[in-house]
């Protein structure tokens, strides 16, 4: 890729931050330079002509699959409501696995009733990491705000350590870090194979009313861009999701969208991580480093 | 010899490794293994010239049980909905334990995926998992009181129903091809799922030592492996392929066996880097899929 294009290829949309057919969000993505992007189940059960023709469309776009999300409340429950998440858990698989894709995002359960127990949270972790091995898929397990208890991703860590499954990693949402306070130093204790995908937004408003946006569009980019370039210090080298969700953009024209969306690919990849600029050693420099 | 008995795990194991021993589901060796083809009669050629026998035949869908000593292989045309492929795949392993119900339950709660038995190929109602790609993994807890061959088979008259084997040829293995940096997640599967250990690298059987190999947790007497095998380096995009590829047969004399072998017909690959010696061989492929892996192994 030429510097003039500018190098975005680690960046990509959700849909969420768009509105309109999946069709021309895809093409709105594209059309901006993007190359890979986030899809949410609901853009292919809403899709006309079902599920077939959402894969069909998607797979026809040329664009990479960041990730599927979202699976919602699925650990610490029991009996029968186990049951049912378990089965919630696995038409997510099979529709993520019908779209080719390899990663399978999962927040942190939001459920009054979940057990908070660690040893029973493991355990789910664990049987939904096994589900997804025959398939090819990483599941990436965020916390959130909205978590009954695993609020942070120091405590989504942990018990991703716990369960100890190649296939199960951390999803990191900047924008929780960014409006939670969690202290960043944490984020030296990740090992950056097992932190699957990273997800970001820039931060407006007030802290108890804060909405997300693009990056670099915020009141909180500076600490944004800090963050990122720690995490690519520790070596990850994976994706970076835009997640933003922001209802002021669903009434916008799609190509401002996403051209918002550009700008953002661009600051990060060019001014924050220098991208372009050739560093042929520092991948290595930095891994030795990290280990 | 390693106990027989089936340790149950205890919650100790932040503690000490229960490396040996530990077999959850009471395995006990393979049931049989099934191969599925719309070309039924060229695999039977191919099976009968490695020492396998016609012995029984399904009462009403296209299934063949094929024999010799210990080893069983079931030879399934029957196409349920889905198209057959010419080039025969193995399509399932049975695994004996302990109790089958208990067995499914088990690995349901672990993660596994169940086949609905209203879709299972054979009328049996045995239970079973996905496997790797479109194969399944059998649970068989009858093979001690009687067989489950009585049930959907019909012996082939004038057969005899237990064929010895060719130069004591038993079930040692089968190799399974996995993608890219998928090793990893395939141990963890069979180990979870399964009971199965995963050998140190210096550990090695055969001729052919790439990848990983898993031992199942069954007693010496009816234990056998499961090899795991990337692609080579530099190869891309192949994690769609992945499957059962071949079959490794344990023999006490694999020079003798590869004889015998040869006198009925059988050619094996005889290259710069693969060829027979005394810890193994490799038959040719037939039918474009088709190959067995003779191992150097005593039974006890």
């Amino acid at each position: 890729m030429s510097h003039y294009s500018g190098n975005i290829d680690d960046f990509g949309m959700d849909t969420v931050s768009l509105t309109g057919s999946l069709e021309a969000r895809l093409k709105a993505v594209q059309a901006a330079g993007f190359t890979q992007i986030m899809l949410t189940a609901k853009d292919l059960v809403d899709q006309p002509g079902g599920l077939d023709a959402a894969v069909a469309l998607v797979r026809g776009s040329g664009l990479r699959i960041t990730g599927f999300q979202v699976l919602r409340d699925f650990e610490g429950s029991s009996g029968r409501l186990h049951d049912y998440r378990i089965g919630i858990a696995k038409s997510m698989l099979a529709m993520c696995h019908a779209l080719d894709c390899h990663l399978l995002l999962i927040r942190a359960s939001s459920a009054k009733t979940a057990n908070s127990d660690t040893r029973a949270l493991v355990r789910d972790l664990r049987q939904l990491a096994v589900l997804a091995i025959p398939m090819n898929i990483k599941i990436a397990y965020t916390a959130g705000s909205e978590a009954h208890s695993v609020k942070e991703f120091s405590q989504a860590w942990d018990l991703v350590c716990q369960a100890d499954m190649p296939n199960l990693g951390l999803g990191l949402d900047l924008f929780e870090l960014l409006t939670s306070g969690a202290p960043e130093s944490e984020l030296e204790m990740l090992d950056p194979d097992k932190l699957f995908l990273v997800q970001l937004a820039d931060a407006m408003g007030t802290p108890d009313a804060h909405f997300r946006v693009f990056p670099g569009e915020g009141e909180h980019s500076e600490a944004l861009a800090t963050l990122v370039k720690r995490l690519h210090g520790l070596g990850y080298r994976g994706a970076y999701s835009f997640a933003v969700f922001n209802d002021d953009y669903l009434q916008m024209p799609l190509t401002t969208v996403a051209q918002n969306a550009r700008r953002a690919a661009l600051w990060l990849g060019e001014d924050v991580l220098q991208r372009s600029v050739p560093l042929p050693n520092q991948i290595r420099l930095k891994r030795a480093m990290a280990a | 010899m390693l106990a027989t008995s089936n340790l149950t795990q205890t919650g100790g194991d932040d503690r000490e490794a229960i490396a040996e021993g530990a077999n959850p589901l009471g395995l006990e060796g393979v049931e049989f293994i099934e191969y599925a083809t719309s070309k039924p009669l060229a695999l039977g050629q191919v099976l009968e010239s490695m020492g396998f026998r016609p012995v029984a035949r399904h009462r009403s869908r296209e299934v063949l049980l094929y024999r010799q000593g210990t080893i069983n292989i079931i030879v399934n045309a029957h196409a349920s909905g889905t198209e057959l492929s010419e080039k025969p795949v193995i399509s399932a392993i049975a695994l004996r334990v302990r109790d089958a119900a208990a067995a499914y339950r088990r690995a349901l709660d672990r993660g596994a995926w169940g086949v609905p038995t209203h879709v299972a190929v054979m009328e049996l109602n045995i239970p079973a998992i996905h496997g790797v790609g479109a194969s399944r993994i059998y649970f068989v807890d009858r093979h001690k009181v009687f067989s489950i061959y009585d049930v959907d088979f019909t012996p082939i008259p004038m057969v005899d129903q237990l064929p010895p084997a060719i130069a004591g040829l038993h079930f040692f293995g089968v190799v399974q091809y996995i993608g890219n940096d998928r090793t990893e997640d395939w141990t963890e599967f069979y180990r979870e799922l399964l009971g199965f250990a995963e050998l140190p690298p210096e550990q090695r059987f055969g001729i052919l030592p790439k990848g990983r190999i898993l031992r199942s947790p069954c007693p010496l007497a009816s234990r056998f492996y499961i090899q795991l095998i990337e692609p080579e380096m530099g190869v891309l995009d192949v994690e769609d392929d992945e499957g059962l590829q071949r079959l490794g047969l344990g023999s006490a004399d694999v020079l003798a066996t590869v004889a015998e072998l040869s006198k009925r017909g059988v050619e094996f690959v005889e290259s710069g880097s693969v060829h027979s010696d005394v810890r193994g061989a490799l038959t040719k492929t037939w039918l474009g899929s088709v190959s067995f892996e003779i191992v150097h192994n005593l039974r006890a």
